[in-house]
């Protein structure tokens, strides 16, 4: 695809597991169209499943009524991704270090809890956009062809 | 549309305990996968293999219940090994740390290959004692 300029793609979908997986099929299908290759388009898609089920376990609370939305912007260079919800309640696992594999197997602490670790290996951008509690949660992504590994999280 | 189908199935090959899971590995798995665990467990394994058959999209909440079988595995003095897992899943798995407590192999014939000689080792050093 060639780009002159921004272009916007959104998707919204029902607070249920499972959709998450029509976004990343969709996501890995543009991605790919972009020219990503094809591990970073596996990368995208884990990572973007990841941030669509953080917002539906924990922003919605996986209230099926409220939606989840999220917007693509393309660019020549760069895919910009923010997954949104209608924030319940803020995203706990922003303010805490994920516990350790470690803690994990002695019990100690939740096996669940890994997601915005592992979006932050795969993505070369990513953090939650300014937001007051009760106007929603906003996760941003961004992947950049040719990788910018090292760049400062948003 | 949106529902997750994992298939779960367990056999047993040259003394290893295989748990097959083909589809998705998502948090509906869990009582699957949980199972197949427990019946192999009252059939005796010591060794079992988590072989992933078409797993297209497993995610942490997946990665969670495997580390549950790893601590269960660890408290019965099992061993486990994963295979069958794609490059990039094979990946995820050495981010979250799991590649350090389950060993990870490209197929099932390397993982149970693996796994015999563990259990000839063990073997060994049990008749030296």
């Amino acid at each position: 695809m060639a780009h002159t300029a921004q272009v916007t793609i959104e998707l919204m979908f029902p607070s249920e597991l499972g959709y998450e997986k029509i976004a990343r099929d969709a996501i890995g299908t543009l991605a790919t169209r972009m020219g990503f290759d094809a591990e970073r388009v596996e990368d995208l898609r884990t990572a973007l499943s990841e941030a669509c089920i953080n917002a539906i376990e924990h922003g919605n609370q996986r209230q099926s009524h409220l939606r989840i939305h999220i917007a693509c912007t393309i660019s020549a260079n760069r895919l910009v991704i923010v997954v949104s919800d209608e924030g319940l309640r803020f995203h706990p696992a922003s303010l805490n270090e994920p516990a350790s594999i470690e803690e994990k197997l002695a019990g100690l602490a939740s096996a669940r809890g890994m997601g915005l670790m592992l979006i932050g290996q795969l993505v070369d951008e990513c953090g939650f956009l300014p937001s007051r509690p009760g106007q929603g949660n906003h996760f941003r992504l961004a992947i950049y062809n040719p990788p910018r590994r090292n760049a400062v999280p948003a | 549309m949106i529902d997750d189908e994992l298939k779960v199935s367990t056999r047993q090959r040259d003394g290893v305990w295989i748990i097959d899971l083909e589809g998705d590995v998502t948090t509906f798995a869990e009582d699957a996968i949980t199972s197949a665990y427990e019946e192999v467990t009252r059939e005796g394994a010591k060794y079992i293999v988590m072989n992933s058959r078409q797993s297209d999209y497993i995610n942490s909440a997946g990665i969670a219940i495997l580390i549950g079988v790893v601590t269960e595995v660890n408290r019965q003095g099992q061993k486990l090994a994963i295979s069958g897992l794609s490059a990039h899943f094979q990946k995820i798995f050495r981010m979250v740390g799991l590649a350090q407590y389950a060993d990870i192999y490209a197929s099932e014939d390397e993982a149970v290959s693996a796994m015999k000689q563990l259990a000839a080792q063990s073997q060994e050093e049990s008749a030296s004692a």
